[in-house]
C-alpha cells in the first residue's frame, strides 16, 4: 500500500509551528518540574498560553518619546525566531530545501541578531533597568561569543562542513562517533551556553525581579500588551531552539522522521517537546541545586565552557579525539 | 577538507576518562576551599582507577585490576583522610575549619590563570604528539592529556602561594605520571606500581608534617612569608 507523502512546504512549516506551539509549554513544564522539586504545588503546565493569551488582550502602551523602533522590534525579533527553525534539524533527520539557507552560523547570527533588536529596543525606552538589561546582555554576549565558535570549529572538524544536518547524521553514524570526547566536551559547552542564553541558574533566576541580577529579563520591563506577548513567545521559542540545536544535533538525534510519511512526521513533532521536556528536567534540577552566580563571576562560568570547547578542539587536532 | 575519523568505542571512551582526569586538575586549579580541593584529587584517583579497570578489561591485563584497587584504597581513601587528619586544626579558633587559609592565595586573576592553563596544557597536547610512543595499554592520546596534567599541576603549585595547595599540586602531579604509564608502560611490573604509590603515601605524610610545621611556626598556611628568610 502506498501512504501520500507530506510535500515538502508543509514539512517545513511544521518545522516553525513545532518550535512555536511547543515553546511555551516545555516552560511551563519547566516551571512545574522545579515548583515540585522545591515542594511546591506550581502553576499549570498550560500557563504561559494562558499569560501569552492574556497579553494579547490587553492594551500596548510606549514610553513618551519612544521611536517607532521600540514597538518594530518585538516583532522583527519573533520573525528572527521563526526564521532559524528552517535551518536546523527539527522534525526531518534529512536535510529540507531552506535548511541550506544559512549553516550552524548563520542560526547564531539570526538569534544574535533578535538579541540585537531587543536590545535596541529596550536602550529606546530610557527606562534605566531596560538599559542595564541591555548592556549587560551585549556583554555577557561577547564573553560567550567563542565558546559558540569553538564549538562550530569542532563540528567543523568532525563532519568537514559547517551544517547541522550533518553533524546529526555523523552523531547517529556510530557508537564512537558519541563517545569521542570532542563530541563529549562540545556538547557540554553548548549545554553551558543553553544555560547562559536562556536566563537559567547558574547565570540568572528565570522567574521573580531580582533587579540586580537581571540581565534577559530585564530588556523587555517596558513592553505591554501583545508586544510583551511577543517577546516572552520569542524567548520561549528561542529556548526550544537551543535545545532542538542540542538535543538534534549534538545529545540525542534519534525520533526524527526519515521519509515524508505522515505518522512519521507527526511522530517527531511529539518526540521533540518530549524529549525538550527531559532536558528542562535536568536545567530544572540545576536551577535547585545551584546558587545564582555573582554578576562579576558569570565570567568564571563562561571561562568554564570555553576550557571545554577549546579542549574540544585540541582532542581533535592531535587525531585521537 | 575530510571529516575528522570516529575512534573506535575503546578509545574514545578512554580518552573521555583522561580528558576527565584533566578537567579535575583544571578544577584544583581554581577551586578555593582546601576541602573541596582534597575531594577533587579523590575524585580524579578514582577516575584513574576507572581508566586501569578499562584497560585491564580490553587489553587483558590482570594484574591493573589489582593496581586500580590499590589506586582507589590509597588515593582515593587514606590519602585524602591523612591530609584531612593533618590539616585539622591548622586554623586557629575553627578546630575543623581548614578552608580560610587558601582563598584567593593565588597570585593571578582567575581569568588569567584559565589562559595560562590552557596555553599550557595546549604545550603538552602538541609536544606529545611528536613522541613516537605506541604503548600497549590506553590509547595515545591518553598521553598527550597526562603531559597536560602535569603542566596545569606544576602551575598550580607556581601560582598558589599556599602549602596545602603545593601540596595537592605535587599529588596530582603523580597522578598525571600515572595516566601516562596506563599509556607508555601499562604491563609495568606490578610490585614496582605499588611501590611508586607506598611513596607516595610517604610523601604525604611528610609534606602533612611540613605543612603542621609551617602552620605551627608562621601561624598561617601562606608561603608569603618565607620570601623574608632570604638573606
Amino acid at each position: 500500500m502506498v501512504t501520500a507523502l507530506l510535500p515538502i512546504p508543509v514539512i517545513q512549516v511544521l518545522q516553525v509551528l513545532t518550535i512555536i506551539g511547543a515553546g511555551p509549554g516545555v516552560s511551563g513544564v519547566i516551571a512545574r518540574v522545579e515548583a515540585r522539586l522545591q515542594g511546591r504545588r506550581g502553576p499549570r503546565v498550560l500557563q504561559p498560553y494562558y499569560d501569552l493569551a492574556k497579553l494579547f488582550r490587553k492594551e500596548a502602551l510606549a514610553p513618551a518619546g519612544a521611536s517607532w523602533v521600540f514597538l518594530a522590534a518585538p516583532v522583527a525579533a519573533f520573525t528572527c525566531y521563526l526564521t532559524v527553525p528552517l535551518l536546523i534539524p527539527v522534525l526531518t533527520t534529512f536535510p529540507l530545501p531552506l535548511g541550506y539557507m544559512g549553516d550552524i552560523l548563520g542560526g547564531g547570527f539570526i538569534l544574535s541578531l533578535a538579541g540585537f533588536l531587543v536590545a535596541v529596543a529596550a536602550l529606546e525606552t530610557g527606562s534605566p533597568y531596560a538599559q542595564l538589561g541591555a548592556s549587560r546582555a551585549k556583554t555577557f554576549a561577547a564573553i560567550t561569543e567563542p565558546v559558540v565558535l569553538f564549538v562550530v570549529f569542532t563540528v567543523a572538524l568532525l563532519t568537514a562542513t559547517d551544517l547541522p544536518y550533518a553533524l546529526a547524521a555523523t552523531v547517529r553514524s556510530s557508537a564512537g562517533q558519541i563517545i569521542r570526547p570532542a563530541h563529549v566536551l562540545a556538547a557540554a559547552a553548548l549545554f553551558m551556553v543553553i544555560l547562559y542564553e536562556t536566563g537559567r541558574i547558574p547565570v540568572e533566576t528565570h522567574s521573580g525581579t531580582n533587579e540586580f541580577g537581571m540581565i534577559e529579563e530585564a530588556r523587555s520591563f517596558e513592553h505591554s500588551g501583545p508586544y510583551f506577548a511577543l517577546l516572552k513567545w520569542g524567548s520561549a521559542a528561542k529556548q526550544l531552539i537551543l535545545y532542538t540545536i542540542l538535543l538534534n544535533v549534538f545529545v540525542a538525534p534519534w525520533g526524527l522522521a526519515a521519509t515524508r510519511q505522515p505518522w512519521a512526521v507527526v511522530l517527531a513533532m511529539a518526540a521533540l517537546p518530549a524529549k525538550a521536556c527531559v532536558l528542562g528536567g535536568v536545567v530544572a534540577v540545576i536551577d535547585n541545586s545551584f546558587a545564582k552566580l555573582r554578576l562579576f563571576k558569570i565570567t568564571e562560568f563562561a571561562a568554564a565552557a570555553f576550557l571545554l570547547a577549546v579542549l574540544g578542539v585540541f582532542t581533535l587536532y592531535l587525531g585521537g579525539g | 577538507m575530510l571529516p575528522a575519523q570516529a575512534p573506535s568505542v575503546y578509545t574514545g571512551a578512554a580518552n573521555v576518562i583522561a580528558v576527565l582526569i584533566l578537567l579535575a586538575e583544571f578544577g584544583m586549579f581554581r577551586q578555593a576551599l582546601l576541602r573541596d580541593q582534597v575531594r577533587l584529587y579523590a575524585g580524579q584517583s578514582v577516575l584513574i582507577a576507572v581508566l586501569a579497570v578499562l584497560v585491564a578489561a580490553v587489553r587483558h591485563l590482570p594484574e591493573l585490576y589489582v593496581l586500580a584497587a590499590v589506586t582507589v584504597a590509597l588515593k582515593a581513601v587514606a590519602i585524602p583522610l591523612v591530609l584531612r587528619r593533618l590539616l585539622r586544626g591548622t586554623a586557629p579558633g575553627h578546630p575543623l575549619d581548614v578552608s580560610h587559609d587558601i582563598a584567593g592565595s593565588g597570585g593571578l586573576g582567575l581569568a588569567s590563570t584559565v589562559l595560562i592553563g590552557i596555553a599550557v596544557a595546549a604545550f603538552g597536547f602538541f609536544s606529545a604528539t611528536v613522541l613516537p610512543v605506541s604503548g600497549g595499554g590506553a590509547p595515545v592520546t591518553a598521553l598527550s592529556v597526562s603531559l597536560s596534567v602535569v603542566l596545569v599541576a606544576f602551575v598550580l603549585m607556581i601560582h598558589r602561594r599556599d602549602v596545602a595547595s603545593q601540596a595537592i599540586g605535587l599529588f596530582s602531579l603523580e597522578n598525571g605520571i600515572s595516566l601516562a604509564a596506563l599509556v607508555v608502560a601499562a604491563s609495568l611490573p606490578l610490585i614496582l606500581e605499588v611501590a611508586l604509590l607506598f611513596d607516595l603515601l610517604l610523601a604525604v605524610v611528610v609534606f602533612g608534617l611540613l605543612i603542621r610545621l609551617h602552620h605551627g611556626r608562621a601561624e598561617t598556611l601562606s608561603t608569603t612569608d618565607l620570601t623574608d628568610l632570604r638573606g
